[in-house]
């Protein structure tokens, strides 16, 4: 085991490092943290997937068969360790979202088969076996469960209420990805700094933050943030196979109902929810013909927002403060604006690029817009929605599949 | 191990890593603000021993002992960077150690629990939560809503107005049309009745610009200064021709505003104004504006004292609001040019304007709104019966050729390449005069007499502010971000580059068979002119925006600070004397007669060796 850690950091040393340090200080200037680390050899790169397929089928077998908990945790270590701690972090199956928004919508953009396949893997096994990423490969997940020490429970309409921000992240994530103006996944990451060891300070805050109180609100980027999740949540509804609490049939024995840290355990139905049937009915009809109704409201905000949004790329916040406070061209201390004027680029050429990105975002707003008022008015229409349930059962599209609830039922095969 | 042990021994791992992890933490942030405050470079022993250095510049010893404080100050630098890191993996290691430990505590510690009450009503977690989604997504429409209604779309005033100034929906407003092509002077009968009382008043239309086709104009016959002449004085910004190089004698090497040595007079300035003083006999001429007003000063050369000051206003066109420009630009940031019959000034506002020497007014018409971010800046230069203007805005470039008499369009050309911010200046080549430009991407010369481009070189990028210069029979042109270049005109071929120093805002000068390159950044360099060899570097001060000048085979710099530094125009550094303005220098000084000329922000200098 040592000798193969040996040569992982050995490898990092010839893959990633630079030869010489940056000696930059003198000037004030501040040297910007990249987002992705240094290049790294095709063949390490191909590993990488292999690692992941491989730590995924495991975790898949440790889930649904194998049934361990254990198995599990030791496996999510792994996955800190490699793809955090080694990988500083990258490539990452949650930042690969924007790498296929990138190329969906911008044709000069290649994505590499890589990170198509950090893509896809997760997503392809989570159609299968339920979240089992999430459990074993995933190496923000991992390290914020390790540090569960006291896991609270929160209310019921709380969580379904910040469990909307993953989806508003992943608007903003596409939207961003797909005008070119960032990758603000991986910018704000909380865990890449802790994992580099070389973030902002106030990076470096934000994910011990995130750590601090996911001692007592379990794995609060995965339930709250993360926004690859909001694909898993949608596989992971259809899986095949999917873990089960008790491995025969459930004898109802309550003991599990406290075992999920991320109150993800579905009780049986209640009984009095039939009187409520009626109103349920009206209520649903008014909530669906309200759907068009909300994606067309956030399509219109959307696109209405398009110029306060886009002023987040580069490019149209330079050019509308070029145009707004020309005297900024004078300030020598503003390295963009010095770049820009160095760069011979005419003033048209930088209004014309940045008005063809903003109406994109007009557009991509809309779309973002739209599908964020789908998201509210299909959770609203979820809420009027019974499924008898019998049994305790995971709830398949939030459960993370990390084992914990198996140890608690008493029946065996 | 039993139980209890096992609890015990967990608690005291806890305990330890604890402390461990919170004993890391305090280190690490002293440490981070050790670093945020001592910035290796600025170091006092180091500044200090730098400011003795300047004192002793051969003192060797002295140097060493810098190094070695240098290479200290980095070695702690990195050492303290070596143990941020190295501290972040010790607190890492603990916290997780910490974890662990804390983990096995609480597992040892835990009860058998009991199954959860179902405590919580599903009915009224589903209200509560419907009626939360409908709050954030209303909250959510609204946020995008006053988002739009709270955003200015710049691009979009970019695209519809063409322009980049506030002024332009202003002008529109007003109704007044904002065009690029000249239009048509109005002359004005003179208060005293001097030989241009015979201009006619032309019918300027503000909307027609088939106007600025040839209208008659009766001109009074009026000799043109000889080159001679224009040696003799300081007509254009950066003496005659706009070259850069002086033909006085006795020029003062040494004076101190602060002390008054040397100072013959000053005068203080009332308008503020970037130009730099032109002078013909004992007239001084400098202009100075503001966002309201623009004004030209005439000052006797021998007293300092005012001799006419004259507003310029009235001029059909002129924008009614005047155009946005930066604070280091201003409104009047091009010099005067005058040929000793009339003197020519431009403003930011393109209203040019011509005063006789006695401040009778002669002509003024507007150019057109110039669209420009800066601020217009080009000087003019002034042959024979043509005043030279190069009129760059954002929409279009072109170099115009005045009457000097009527100030009606002679001739203009249409130029390709960006706008800049150089002065023109008049070169002898070949026997004739050429006004030879610097802008992105060329450097160019046109003929005086029709404006036909006739040789081009592509060498030049960027936002161009420093003139070009002509020496040795060659043209020499720079700018930050591109390269220094030196071109043979007749060959219409670069003859050698360099891209290790370039100014952003002073020109080249070149006589001698030497060039002088002054940067922002403090630098000043000396060249072969004919083979681009560098002779040598001076580093000192603050930087410089005053172009270096030459006469009497002296060069004469002014940097930020206002600290003048004259050196021998030679192969070898040899500073000759200093002076001290005592206050800012963007300007370029002027002389004649053994004397310098100086603007500051608030005065205007006479220096003389007294």
């Amino acid at each position: 085991m040592l000798i193969v850690f040996y040569l992982l950091f050995s490898l990092e040393g010839m893959a990633q490092k630079q030869r010489f340090p940056k000696p930059e200080f003198g000037s004030g200037y501040t040297q910007p943290t990249p987002a992705t680390p240094e290049p790294r050899a095709l063949a390490l790169e191909y590993t990488d997937v292999v690692i992941l397929l491989i730590v995924l089928t495991l975790a898949s077998w440790f889930a649904i068969r194998k049934r361990s908990r254990k198995g599990l945790l030791w496996l999510s270590v792994f996955s800190l360790i490699y793809f955090g701690f080694y990988r500083d972090g990258c490539i990452c199956s949650i930042g690969s979202v924007q790498n296929i928004s990138l190329t969906l919508f911008d044709p000069g953009y290649a994505i590499s088969v890589t990170t198509l396949l950090f893509f896809l893997l997760p997503l392809i096994f989570t159609l299968y076996f339920g979240r089992t990423f999430c459990a074993g490969a995933c190496p923000l997940g991992a390290m914020q469960d390790l540090v569960i020490i006291k896991p609270l429970t929160m209310p019921k309409w709380l969580r379904e209420i910040l469990g909307i921000i993953p989806y508003i992240y992943l608007a903003f994530a596409v939207l961003f990805a797909a005008t070119g103006t960032d990758f603000i996944i991986c910018r704000y990451d909380p865990f890449v700094g802790i994992f580099r060891m070389d973030a902002q300070f106030h990076m470096i805050v934000l994910g011990v933050a995130f750590l601090l109180m996911g001692m007592f609100i379990a794995r609060p980027y995965c339930r709250f943030l993360c926004p690859y999740g909001v694909l898993l949540n949608w596989m992971s509804r259809f899986s095949k196979w999917h873990l089960s609490i008790t491995p025969a049939e459930c004898i109802k024995c309550k003991l599990c109902s406290d075992s999920c840290p991320f109150d993800a355990i579905v009780y049986p139905s209640d009984e009095k929810q039939s009187n409520y049937i009626k109103w349920g009915v009206n209520r649903f009809l008014i909530f669906a013909l309200l759907i068009p109704l909300w994606i067309l409201a956030g399509g219109f905000a959307g696109s209405k927002a398009h110029t306060w949004i886009s002023r987040a790329n580069p490019t149209v916040y330079l050019a509308e403060l070029l145009l707004s406070k020309p005297e900024v061209r004078a300030d020598q201390k503003n390295l963009d604006v010095q770049a820009f004027l160095s760069s011979g680029k005419s003033m048209e050429t930088l209004v014309r690029e940045a008005t063809l990105i903003r109406e994109k975002f007009n557009s991509g707003g809309m779309i973002a817009g739209g599908f964020l008022g789908l998201v509210f008015g299909m959770t609203l229409l979820s809420q009027i929605t019974y499924r008898k349930k019998s049994d305790y059962q995971p709830h398949k599209g939030n459960c993370f599949s990390c084992g914990r609830c198996m140890s608690y039922c008493p029946v065996k095969k | 191990m039993e139980a209890d042990d096992k609890l015990k021994f967990s608690l005291n791992i806890a305990l330890v890593s604890g402390i461990f992890c919170i004993t890391v933490a305090l280190l690490l942030l002293l440490n981070f603000m050790q670093m945020s405050k001592n910035k290796p470079l600025e170091s006092k022993a180091i500044t200090s021993l730098v400011k003795r250095l300047s004192l002793e510049p051969n003192n060797d010893d002295l140097k060493q002992e810098i190094r070695n404080f240098d290479l200290l100050a980095r070695k702690a630098y990195f050492n303290s960077q070596w143990q941020v890191k190295t501290g972040g993996y010790l607190l890492l290691f603990g916290a997780i150690v910490f974890a662990l430990a804390v983990r096995v505590v609480i597992g040892l510690n835990s009860k058998i629990e009991l199954p959860k009450a179902m405590d919580e009503n599903d009915m009224i977690s589903r209200i509560i939560m419907q009626r939360w989604v409908i709050i954030t997504g209303s909250v959510l429409i609204v946020l995008g809503l006053v988002a739009s209604l709270a955003s200015v779309d710049h691009l979009k005033k970019y695209d519809v107005n063409e322009s980049v100034s506030e002024m332009s929906a202003a002008v529109n407003h007003n109704n007044i049309e904002v065009i690029t092509v000249g239009r048509n002077p109005v002359t004005e009968p003179p208060e005293n009745g001097l030989a241009t009382t015979k201009h006619i008043i032309v019918n300027a239309s503000l909307t027609d610009s088939s106007s600025s086709k040839a209208v008659p104009v009766v001109s009074p016959k009026i000799d043109f200064p000889t080159v001679n002449a224009i040696k003799t004085n300081s007509s254009a910004f950066r003496g005659p021709f706009g070259n850069g190089v002086f033909f006085q004698k006795d020029t003062p090497v040494e004076w101190d505003a602060t002390s008054g040595k040397n100072v013959i007079w000053k005068t203080a300035i009332s308008k503020k104004g970037f130009n730099s003083p032109v002078i013909w006999g004992n007239k001084i001429f400098i202009s100075g504006a503001d966002k309201q007003s623009r004004e030209v000063y005439c000052f006797d050369r021998n007293s300092g004292k005012v001799l006419w000051q004259r507003q310029v206003d009235k001029i059909p066109g002129s924008p009614d609001v005047a155009p946005k420009v930066t604070e280091d630009t201003g409104y009047s940031a091009p010099s005067l040019t005058t040929d000793g019959n009339r003197v020519y000034a431009i403003f930011a506002t393109g209203d040019i304007i011509c005063f006789d020497m006695a401040g009778n007014r002669v002509w003024g018409r507007n150019l057109g709104l110039p669209d420009n971010h800066y601020g217009h800046a080009s000087s003019l230069v002034m042959w024979k019966d043509k005043v030279f203007v190069q009129y760059d805005t954002n929409k279009m470039r072109k170099l115009m050729a005045l009457n000097t008499s009527t100030g009606e369009t002679v001739w203009e050309t249409a130029r390709s390449g960006k706008i800049s911010w150089a002065s023109p200046i008049l070169a002898e080549i070949n026997g004739k005069f050429q006004v030879v430009l610097s802008t992105e991407p060329m450097v160019a010369g046109y003929d005086v007499e029709s404006g036909k481009e006739l040789w081009s070189v592509d060498c030049m990028m960027g936002e161009v502010g420093p003139s070009p210069a002509f020496g040795s029979g060659l043209v020499f042109a720079a700018n930050e971000y591109a390269r220094l270049v030196a071109i043979d005109p007749v060959k219409n071929s670069k003859v050698w580059d360099s891209d290790e120093f370039m100014p952003e805002v002073a020109s080249p000068v070149s006589a001698g068979g030497l060039l002088f390159i002054a940067t922002s950044y403090g630098v000043l360099a000396c060249y072969d002119a004919r083979s681009g060899e560098k002779y040598w570097v001076k580093e000192d001060g603050p930087g410089y925006y005053s172009s270096p000048v030459i006469t009497d085979n002296k060069l004469y710099t002014f940097d930020t600070s206002g600290k003048m530094r004259v050196f021998e125009v030679a192969k070898t550094e040899k500073i000759l004397g200093e002076g001290n303005a005592a206050e800012k220098v963007t300007t370029t000084p002027a002389f004649t007669e053994g004397r310098m000329y100086l603007r500051t922000p608030n005065f205007i200098y006479c220096v003389g060796i007294k």
